[in-house]
């Protein structure tokens, strides 16, 4: 061929229609006005930025955030069409059932599953001896197997699994298997567990602590520990009893795996966190990662209790490759229960001191977790109970010792609120009794002792905005406190409660957060001009592809049904670490902003090329991409887009996020850090009913700040709906465990959930701070709201009775005996004659009062002012604020192991550390 | 060993089987002791009816039976033959949504989404007999149906925004409508032809 | 889960339910009667004392029939709590049962007859082979009571149905059929004291229908119910009382029953009728609820622990009660 007959380009033929533009239809020609309303004042906007501005300011374009937006699938759910675990149904699948420990604790002599195998219909049957690997959501705590290996440790333990033509058959074989077990002593009491054992339910090897099931110990001082004590006018003294609570979603866990043809695995799993299943089952089944692909179906509640890589996933994959065929397993509800990993049961012995000032001069807590079988999170959840209590007060000291121990119960983990909720619960309520005893309002107490915007809490974590003033204000004012606290007949009572919150943990699990960012997305633009979205953030209900979408929208100017997301496969969406420590908003809106922002770039670098406009002077509209100096030029997005799409194709573009460098350096110090935090704080209004006990919440006034709300409609939901799990734990959830250890209630029936009837009245009040690093502005809104409602029901309830109960749930029974009690004190015969408390203030209010009114003040200075000094923890107790406690004054250095003194009358937990670690089993010390 | 347990095999006999789901006849052969909620999710095939609890305490499986909602995990299908079913799936119109379906979305009705069939089942059913239910009724119409997400607030907030699109005789809008596009992708403006020719690269 | 099988029989009347059982009992074959299935079908999930045949009355439509004093056994609950056309004491007792969605399944009859419940038994079967089975499911091993050890004999499960107060206190008969006849006799009559037994039903023998006194019209009552949340949850006490107020505005007839506190529901006539005699307004109120409290037995098998039941007993006959507590005594 001749270079003359080479083809160069194309030409058009004179006369003809051009290409058609590419483009979605419709009929309206024009695009509507930016909505200046939804343009921040610092961007030529009317919306007002009492907050100060915030680094996303200049991207807003009024498209999408801040309204009440439905979630982006919530059209697949109403009609029906959500697929989620169970609903996966694949040609040829069996189903493949579980056999579970009938004993606590037991090691297996033998199993013999020859007659299983031998029932007809039955395809393939696995025991743990085809899977020794080990893993555990913690690279830390790898303790769990697919199937028990040389012994069961709780009933409902794993012990075999089948796959069979029908159910039916498959729940035959199961009784056919023949397990030998020798039964071992259980340990049920979690005070058992501190105990050296004759055989301690795991083995660590050389960091096994003692002969004890101690999981995990932790031993923390901050501050001023021998002055705390000293100064103190009020104490604060309780030990606290929580049940272990369930998550109690709707949607049993159900999987469902597939050996493609190509030889890949496909796991379809309600999962929230489809990266550490990913990983474990490269793990368990030995093949490598990029051979598995794990799709995570809908999601029916997650809560933390689908977050771990469960077992059974595991089996589902076993048994799929052991029959080559796809495997199907559902539980039934009591299996649920069986894996668990809900809100670990503990005994709590929590101390605060308040010294003449009012000044919160100390917290001594002492957490004893009962964490089950399994490690699971646990290891996290020991550090939670302490370090997530830090803030939002400034602390004159604070002493913790935590312990997770082994029991043979099915394992707790991580629920909504992970690790912080029993102990804020612990915290809140001894707030309350401190200020009952310096004769002050909770409220005004509360107001003079938090700490401000920009700041560090004694453990050294930073935070950035703080919005719980005004929460407290705001929920002062709405519940009309002022006028009622106190004030209200026997039997009604109101109550507050504060919570604190991680937005996103800022220690990704599984790799160096200073390396690798904690979250990517993925942007694709193609010839429609729909945007797609690759994220591995999990839809789990809470509405994290409407938020992600939401971020994308807002920057490109689009309307939220051009964005598609693509949230489901492991094999398309970038690694992400899931919907856990309520970092989605955070992380992921963070990284969808920066991969639009190239995108943007890349539209205002075309709309320039177009209409010779400065890039700098270009502003994006809906739809439309215009000059801020003359907005009749400009072009609009398909335009823009057509451009920047020459001689390339497709845009794409990719975002990360990771948090920046934080933290201090003594052991455990990482745990708790997060780029931001949320605060809440809630008013509950309560009845007793003095002779049957029973409590029931009226109403609930919920300020909860969440730096800014993307979507306001899906923050409420989960305001409201963290109350109500929230109030379930105070009035009637428990994992009920009976005489013989067994779990009583391993149903719907008689776990507890509150219905439709127990549910209060609730005003949420969203409070937005404007956190400088959020995006636009945002934090958490999914487990913070949880936090306040424990202790503002129970202060509540003692507001109603005068009496402190430091135990949940606050069963009726348990309420009405406490009742009894007091009336014999009192010698009262009716209960309908007890006293009800009251509250004259004391001289230390107008000091309370004073101290707020200037660090109100103090805080919006430090909220507005780009220069502010640091401030560290410690400087409410004179301490230079600009220096950390610890720099300046020794009795403020950090211990992390306890000295001789303290083990010689070391506390509940504490006494975890009267254990020597060992090098092996059976060793030396 | 000893047999102790009720053995689950062999399987009872089938019967045939039919009922009209969702407007369309059925014609099945299901087995004598069959529960309807089985009968739904794994032949019928109408995935939208959830199993939470199987045992009456989730309401996730409701479905109407002639009308009347009913907790398909605690019906046997056989006396179930012969009825007018609904499950979730038969409640839009084409793609028109039922108007609580509609402000399930709107309202934050639905968050996991796996209680909402139940819950869309028996407020369509409510609002048919009562359609201005008060907070009470609304109340008393949901009490056997479990939400963990919402706090039930939400939900309550979308009966009686459906109540309101149903006492206004609107309808709600078509899904498959088209979006209004600002910038329709054809130009509409008479052009030159000279300035048609489009040569690349030359 | 999966039910364990059994064949389903559909008669549509009574004639045919009735030759239906009396062919199996010919053939010696086992089977329950399904009514509503909110209470048989859970067991059977849990594969409690299943049976290889099944007899619905869901087709039976004679026995559907509701009048004031005539409540046939397959009367819907949601029905009754909804129906203008029965005692408001009914009506409201039924209105409390478990959820709205379960009462539109479940039946009178059914709830009367109501399988009685305990910790130990209401479990899967996987649990119950943990603990070793209990006596009310023993699956062949002759287990112990897991509430009262060592005590062979007699099954403590608690009988947990609502209706049966409110119709004791008003003084209900009960109707059963078998294929050998029918016969009538007093509620209080029907239940018998033991967990497994629990009442004088034989084998292929089942409720027809409740009647109601004539003069039920002039009693007035109230049902108290303790529980823990305000649906689904089985009452763990429930006090119904009835009264008679005559035409002076005196109390002319009183009767108190208790259900959900032993393994059968409890009508104390006599201590009614004690009280009743020289009836003195609050006070009586007080040493009635005294004594309806001494005089039940609760055991450790339900939510709230046994103590609390019982001192809730006092409570809740109380409150039953407050209506007559300026009541007196007729001549």
């Amino acid at each position: 061929m001749s270079d003359d007959d080479e083809m160069v380009g194309y030409k058009q033929q004179p006369g003809k229609l051009p290409f058609a533009r590419p483009g979605s239809g419709g009929s309206e020609k024009f695009s509507e006005l930016r909505d200046e309303s939804r343009i921040p004042e610092s961007q030529g906007g009317t919306l007002a930025q009492p907050q100060g501005a915030n680094r996303h300011d200049s991207l807003i374009t009024g498209a999408a955030i801040g309204r009440r937006t439905p979630m982006v699938d919530s059209r697949w759910k109403v009609m029906g069409q959500a697929k989620y675990g169970d609903d996966i149904r694949l040609p040829g699948e069996l189903f493949g059932r579980i056999l579970r420990s009938p004993h606590h604790y037991a090691r297996i002599r033998s199993i013999d599953t020859s007659a299983a195998e031998a029932l007809p219909g039955v395809v393939a049957v696995s025991t743990g001896s085809e899977a020794p690997a080990c893993f555990g959501v913690l690279p830390v705590t790898k303790d769990e197997h697919a199937m028990a290996q040389e012994k069961v440790r709780h009933v409902g333990d794993l012990v075999a699994c089948v796959a069979a033509e029908d159910e039916l058959t498959a729940l035959e074989a199961l009784r056919l298997i023949e397990v030998d077990y020798e039964v071992l002593d259980a340990v049920h009491d979690m005070r058992d567990g501190l105990k050296d054992a004759e055989e301690p339910i795991h083995d660590r090897g050389k960091y096994h602590i003692g002969d004890s099931n101690v999981q995990k110990r932790v031993f923390q001082e901050f501050g001023d520990i021998s002055g705390m004590r000293d100064s103190a006018v009020a104490t604060h003294t309780s030990d606290w009893y929580f049940a272990g609570a369930n998550h109690g979603f709707t949607e049993p866990h159900a999987v469902a795996a597939h050996w493609e043809p190509n030889g890949r695995l496909t796991l379809y799993t309600p999962q929230q966190v489809p990266h550490y299943v990913h990983r474990a089952l490269a793990d368990v089944l030995d093949i490598p990662m990029h051979q598995i692909n794990v799709y995570r179906t809908a999601v029916g509640g997650g809560f933390g209790g689908k977050s771990d890589p469960f077992p059974h996933e595991m089996c589902a994959a076993i048994l799929a490759r052991k029959s080559g065929r796809p495997v199907r397993i559902t539980f039934d509800r009591d299996e649920v229960f069986y894996v668990n990993r809900g809100r670990h049961p503990s005994r709590l012995g929590m101390v605060i001191h308040a010294d003449s000032q009012g000044r919160l001069c100390g917290m001594e807590t002492d957490a004893l977790l009962d964490g089950g079988a399994f490690a699971s999170f646990g290891h996290v959840t020991t550090y939670y109970n302490g370090v997530l209590h830090t803030a939002p007060y400034e602390i004159g000291g604070f002493h913790y010792t935590g312990t997770r121990v082994w029991t043979n119960k099915p394992a707790s983990g991580a629920m909504r609120g992970h690790g912080a909720v029993n102990s804020r619960c612990a915290v809140e309520v001894g707030i309350d009794d401190v200020c009952e005893q310096l004769s002050v309002d909770p409220i005004d107490f509360r107001l003079a002792n938090l700490l401000p915007p920009m700041s560090r809490t004694i453990t050294g974590f930073r935070i950035t905005s703080i919005g719980m003033r005004e929460c407290l204000e705001r929920v002062r004012r709405a519940s009309d406190w002022d006028d009622r606290f106190r004030k209200l007949p026997l039997g009604h009572g109101l109550g507050i409660g504060c919570g604190f919150f991680i937005s996103g943990s800022a220690l990704p699990i599984h790799w160096e957060p200073n390396k690798f960012p904690h979250a990517t997305v993925h942007l694709k633009v193609d010839m429609d001009g729909g945007v797609t979205v690759h994220t591995g953030a999990a839809e789990i209900g809470q509405g994290s592809d409407t938020v992600v979408a939401l971020a994308v929208a807002e920057v490109l100017g689009l309307p939220l049904d051009m964005i598609r997301i693509r949230s489901r496969e492991s094999d398309t969406s970038p690694v992400d670490l899931g919907s856990y420590s309520s970092r989605v908003t955070f992380m992921n809106c963070n990284a969808a902003i920066s991969a639009a922002m190239e995108i943007r770039q890349e539209l205002l670098d075309a709309t320039s090329m177009i209409t010779g406009a400065p890039t700098e002077r270009l502003v994006i509209g809906d739809r439309r991409i215009f000059s801020k100096d003359d907005p009749a030029v400009g072009v609009s997005y398909l335009e823009a887009l057509q451009k920047a799409q020459e001689d390339r194709g497709a845009l794409a573009s990719s975002g990360a996020y990771r948090t920046p460098p934080m933290g201090r350096t003594h052991k455990g110090a990482a745990a708790g850090l997060a780029p931001a935090y949320s605060f809440s704080a809630y008013v509950a209004e309560v009845k007793v009913d003095v002779e049957t006990g029973q409590t029931s919440v009226l109403k609930v006034w919920a300020a909860h700040d969440c730096g800014k709300a993307l979507n306001p409609l899906a923050v409420e939901g989960q305001m409201i709906g963290s109350i109500h799990m929230g109030m379930g734990q105070v009035l009637s959830e428990e994992m009920r465990y009976g005489r013989s250890g067994n779990l009583l209630n391993a149903d719907l029936l008689d776990y507890k959930i509150p219905t439709v009837h127990e549910m209060p009245e609730v005003t949420p009040i969203i409070v937005e701070s404007n956190d400088p690093e959020g995006p636009f502005g945002a934090k958490e809104a999914g487990e913070g709201p949880l936090l306040p409602i424990l202790p503002a029901i129970c202060n509540a309830v003692y507001d109603a009775i005068g009496i402190r109960i430091h135990e949940l749930p606050l069963a009726p029974a348990l309420v009405h005996r406490e009742i009894e009690k007091r009336c014999k004190e009192l010698g009262i015969d009716d209960p309908l004659d007890l006293p009800s408390p009251d509250l004259e203030h004391s001289p230390l209010h107008h000091v309370l009062r004073e101290r707020a009114d200037e660090h109100s003040v103090r805080d919006l200075e430090r909220k507005l002012d780009g220069e502010r000094d640091q401030y560290h923890n410690g400087a409410l107790f004179g301490l230079d604020a600009t220096i950390p406690a610890d720099e300046q004054d020794d009795s403020w250095t950090a211990v992390v192991l306890p000295d001789e003194q303290y083990l010689e009358s070391p506390r509940l937990a504490g006494s975890a550390w009267l254990h020597v670690e060992r090098r092996h089993q059976g060793g030396d010390a | 060993m000893v047999r102790i347990r009720v053995p689950m095999l062999p399987a009872p006999g089938e019967l045939p089987w039919s009922a009209s789901v969702n407007d369309t006849e059925v014609d099945i052969h299901v087995e004598s002791n069959a529960i309807l909620l089985d009968v739904l999710r794994d032949q019928v095939g109408t995935l939208g009816v959830k199993r939470g609890c199987d045992m009456g305490t989730c309401g996730c499986c409701s479905v109407l039976v002639d009308g009347e909602p009913r907790l398909s995990c605690l019906m046997l299908a056989h006396e179930a033959a012969g009825c007018a079913l609904t499950t979730v799936e038969g409640l839009a119109d084409g793609h028109h949504l039922h108007p609580i379906q509609e402000t399930f979305t709107t309202h934050g009705g639905s968050q996991c989404g796996f209680c909402t069939p139940g819950f869309l089942v028996v407020i369509s059913a409510l609002l048919e007999e009562n359609p201005e239910p008060n907070e009470a009724e609304i109340k008393a119409a949901i009490d056997g149906n479990l939400c963990r997400c919402t706090g039930y607030q939400q939900i309550v907030d979308s009966v009686r925004a459906a109540s309101m699109i149903i006492t206004s005789g609107k309808k709600t809008a078509d899904a498959t409508d088209p979006m209004p596009d600002p910038h329709p992708g054809m130009p509409t403006v008479e052009v030159e032809s000279e300035e048609l020719e489009v040569v690349p690269d030359e | 889960m999966r039910m364990p099988p059994f064949e389903l029989h559909l008669p549509e009347s009574l004639d045919s339910a009735m030759t239906i059982a009396g062919e199996l009992a010919d053939e010696d074959c086992d089977f329950d009667w399904i009514a509503g299935g909110t209470d048989l079908l859970p067991n059977y999930k849990w594969h409690l004392n299943s049976k290889p045949h099944v007899i619905s009355l869901a087709k039976v439509s004679e026995l559907s029939t509701l009048e004031p004093t005539h409540i046939g056994a397959m009367v819907r609950l949601q029905a009754l709590a909804t129906s203008d056309s029965c005692h408001p004491l009914l009506r409201q007792t039924s209105g409390t049962i478990a959820s709205v969605m379960i009462r539109r399944s479940g039946t009178v009859g059914g709830n009367i007859c109501l399988d009685t419940r305990c910790f130990w038994f209401n479990q899967g079967e996987e649990w119950r082979r943990s603990i070793d089975w209990c006596i009310k499911c023993d699956c062949g091993t002759g287990a112990d009571c897991r509430v009262i050890s060592h005590q062979n004999e007699l099954c403590v499960a608690t009988y947990q149905a609502d209706l049966a107060a409110s119709l004791l206190a008003l003084d209900a008969t009960i109707h059963l059929a078998s294929p050998d006849g029918s016969r009538s006799l007093p509620l209080a009559e029907f239940f018998q004291e033991d967990g497994i037994t629990r009442n004088v039903l034989k084998d292929g023998e089942m409720v027809t229908h409740l009647t109601l006194p004539d003069d039920a019209e002039d009693w007035q009552g109230d049902y108290q119910k303790l529980r823990l949340r305000e649906s689904w949850d089985f009452p763990e006490a429930g006090i119904a009382a009835a009264w008679k107020i005559d035409g002076d505005g005196n109390l002319d007839g009183l009767r108190v029953a208790s259900t959900a506190l032993e393994s059968i529901p409890r009508l104390h006539q006599e201590l009614a009728d004690e009280a009743r005699e020289g009836w003195a307004g609050v006070e009586s109120v007080n040493s009635l609820a005294v004594a309806v409290q001494k005089a039940v037995k609760p055991v450790n098998n339900t939510w709230f622990p046994p103590s609390y039941r019982k001192k809730m007993v006092r409570v809740l006959t109380r409150r039953a009660l407050a209506p007559l507590e300026r009541v007196e005594a007729a001549n």
